[in-house]
């Protein structure tokens, strides 16, 4: 993992000393709301339906067992005993109180943690890949270029007002984990015909009202020169980018209205002009950052552990939980192991100050005292030993967080809704509570297979409804809630939009319109098909029909 | 309003005119683009130096032709949320290397006081009961991810004890 020099910690601990300053003007009256408002976003802090809503930085989804027992402890003393973990990989706390918050970004400064930019129209927290890394199936290690990223975006003198928010997600695995395709600006770590690394670079793609799939601007960036291209897209936009309009003012609309050949050609123009300039590092830099991401040196060890196999076979739970929540790992007889913040009835990405505690010390215990957020609202172990599988599932299982569903149905991402968003139209968390009691039943989920299920209570769509395989968008119709359904997109390398079904749904309506849809799924699939493989085989009218038909 | 320096240098005197004023024998006077534009040639050669006043709609381009007379460069931010301030600043100094005073006008605020003079502008007008939270933010921070426009290094070359040189290409 990273860990910060003295000029990390002199630019976090300033920036906790500005923002109490600037706490202090607020509350004396010397900054109106309306120029507190960028400033207090620029750090995190919203103001929602019922408290302030401070949103806490997990640089691209990475953090130690210790910096996880701080945001446990945050929980218990500044909120009420919970957090919940977002889709931008970060950690959310629902109440705590305006005159706190700097006491909280001073504690987090102590384990090297802040919440800089994860709101405001700037440059947001870099996501990436949740088992980067760790994985079998990657280049390389897109860490360190996330870092760098982190680095080079934060408190840029240029790019600190940009006409609307700004996302970096960047992968170095073949299969898209971070939905680089959704993002402002993705990345895909490449290696050229000479082993050299460099990024594929994709532009324009987003969700919100408009959503658009990003469109490679570069085929190879060359390593030497990461951030002077970034630079060059990011002038681009802050020059050309919409402002009149908030509503189009993301990079996705330029580039749609200039066509990427365009903007592709004002952009290199740009590179040109710049790329020798000392915007990039060092290749020392490059190599230090490097080495906070080594990997950890785990033993070679037999991949077939009989004990495992054996509690596999007697418990249908644990062989679930093993088939579902683990994945291959570079190094033989290790996992990376999904902690499910999703059990049946539960609020998707919540977790109490207690089960942070615990995933705290299965850490230091399993897992090289490393943990990761993922995307989807899921919390990693990477790097343990399949033979501590049992025991570890044991004392997941006691804490209610053994749940064997990811990747499942049920295994769905909702944002946080009417019950706390002052943007939302309608309420996440109960459809998402009544969708996961209703296929509470891990036989049926096993039979229905991966499925991605993603809810937005708007159209802003931080609950990703656009790439679900099965999408839900609350909106407001006519001082209703009403959930349309959507279906066929999704967030991976394959990335597509998934198209609107029909009219929207009471909140009751809308399960048993999900419900029908997967018998439409089990009734025309085929053998060993996955849903979204059989949505594009058989198209959209047999489920309309299905669903609309009959109601 | 106070005219507050950002870099040390000390803020020039303008006099903003208008565009069918005729400017007094030898006066520093500054004025819009269009007049600039129009008059560069004309009734503006009696002026002593010249400054120009423009919106953040600018292309700098239009600024290119004007490099070598003007002195000055005030950039007004109709909202302090209006970031192409910043990056016309970065236009004047790296792409025409303008070596006058830039002057941020308008509506900005003290807590972007690092980013203006980082982005390049020299000065700021800024409202009297403000003047002590700006040159406070001033210097809040010592060191930045990032190169500047006043010739500062970024901490990574700073860490390696770089120079920050150009790239080989």
């Amino acid at each position: 993992m990273y860990a910060y020099d003295t000029y990390d910690h002199a630019l976090v601990r300033s920036r906790v000393a500005e923002f109490r300053d600037q706490v202090a003007r607020r509350v004396k009256g010397d900054l109106t709301e309306e120029e507190f408002r960028p400033l207090r976003l620029m750090n995190g802090l919203y103001l929602q339906l019922h408290a302030y809503m401070l949103r806490v930085a997990v640089p691209y989804g990475t953090m130690s067992a210790d910096q996880m027992r701080r945001l446990a402890h945050i929980a218990r003393k500044y909120d009420k005993g919970y957090g919940h973990f977002t889709t931008r990989q970060n950690i959310q706390y629902n109440w705590p109180k305006l005159s706190e918050t700097p006491d909280i970004l001073d504690e987090l400064a102590d384990v090297e943690m802040h919440a800089i930019q994860t709101s405001g129209n700037c440059i947001r927290n870099v996501t990436t890949d949740q088992f980067a890394g760790a994985t079998a199936d990657e280049v390389a290690d897109p860490r360190p270029y996330a870092e760098l990223l982190r680095q080079w975006s934060t408190f840029h003198p240029e790019f600190s007002f940009l006409p609307r928010k700004f996302k970096f997600a960047i992968t170095g695995a073949a299969t898209d984990r971070a939905a680089v395709k959704w993002h402002d600006i993705g990345l895909i770590v490449r290696k050229n015909e000479v082993g050299a690394i460099g990024f594929e670079v994709l532009v324009g793609g987003g969700m919100g009202r408009t959503p658009v799939i990003g469109k490679t601007i570069r085929e190879f960036l060359p390593e030497a020169d990461f951030l002077s291209y970034q630079e060059a897209i990011l002038r681009v936009y802050n020059e050309q980018g919409r402002r009149d309009n908030k509503y189009k003012a993301r990079i996705k609309i330029l580039v749609e209205a200039m066509g990427i050949d365009e903007f592709r050609r004002q952009v290199e123009e740009e590179w040109q002009r710049i790329k020798h300039i000392p915007i990039d590092v060092p290749a020392e830099e490059i190599a230090r950052i490097n080495a906070f991401f080594a990997p950890p040196p785990l033993p070679v060890l037999e991949d077939t552990v009989s004990a495992v196999d054996a509690l596999a076979r007697k418990n249908f739970v644990f062989a679930a939980w093993l088939k579902n929540n683990t994945n291959p790992h570079k190094v033989p007889g290790h996992v990376n192991v999904t902690i499910s913040l999703k059990p049946h009835g539960g609020i998707p990405g919540d977790a109490t100050d207690s089960q942070m505690d615990l995933v705290a010390s299965l850490a230091d215990t399993y897992s090289q005292s490393e943990i990761r957020v993922s995307h989807e609202q899921n919390l990693i172990l990477p790097h343990v030993a399949k033979k501590d599988l049992p025991t570890l599932w044991s004392d997941l299982d006691k804490a209610g967080l053994g749940t064997a569903n990811v990747g499942l149905l049920t295994d769905m991402i909702a944002c946080p809704g009417l019950d706390y968003c002052a943007l939302a139209n309608a309420r996440s968390i109960p459809i998402a509570q009544a969708i996961t009691k209703r296929f509470d039943d891990m036989k049926r989920l096993q039979d229905i297979g991966p499925l991605k299920v993603k809810m937005s209570g708007c159209i802003n769509s931080c609950g990703h409804h656009h790439a679900g395989h099965i999408g839900i968008l609350g909106v407001d119709r006519k001082g209703e809630e009403s959930y349309q359904l959507l279906l066929g997109g999704s967030g991976a390398e394959d990335a597509t939009k998934a198209a609107i079904l029909g009219p929207g749904f009471d909140e009751h309506g809308i399960v048993d319109a999900l419900e029908k849809v997967v018998a439409v799924y089990l009734g025309v699939r085929k053998e060993g098909e996955e849903f979204l493989a059989t949505y594009r085989r058989v198209g959209q009218q047999v489920f309309k029909e299905a669903v609309y038909d009959a109601a | 309003m106070t005219l507050l320096s950002l870099n040390g240098t000390v803020p020039g005197n303008w006099t903003m005119i208008g565009d069918d004023t005729t400017p007094d024998e030898g006066a520093n006077v500054a004025v819009t683009l269009a007049r600039l534009k129009r008059d560069m040639d004309e009734t503006l050669v009696r002026a002593g130096a010249i400054g120009v006043i423009i919106d953040t709609e600018t292309p700098y381009t239009d600024l290119a032709p004007y490099m070598n007379k003007l002195s000055f460069v005030g950039i007004d931010f109709p909202a302090f949320t209006d970031g192409r301030g910043f990056s016309l600043a970065v236009r004047l100094r790296k792409d025409l290397s303008f070596k006058g005073e830039i002057r941020a006008t308008g509506h900005a605020i003290p807590d972007q006081a690092l980013f203006l003079l980082r982005a390049g502008f020299d000065s700021a007008e800024v409202s009297d009961e403000r003047t002590a939270a700006f040159e406070a933010a001033l210097s809040r921070f010592a060191s930045f991810y990032q190169a500047d426009y006043q010739g500062r290094s970024s901490i990574a070359h700073q860490r390696h004890k770089e120079e920050p040189q150009r790239k080989a290409s």
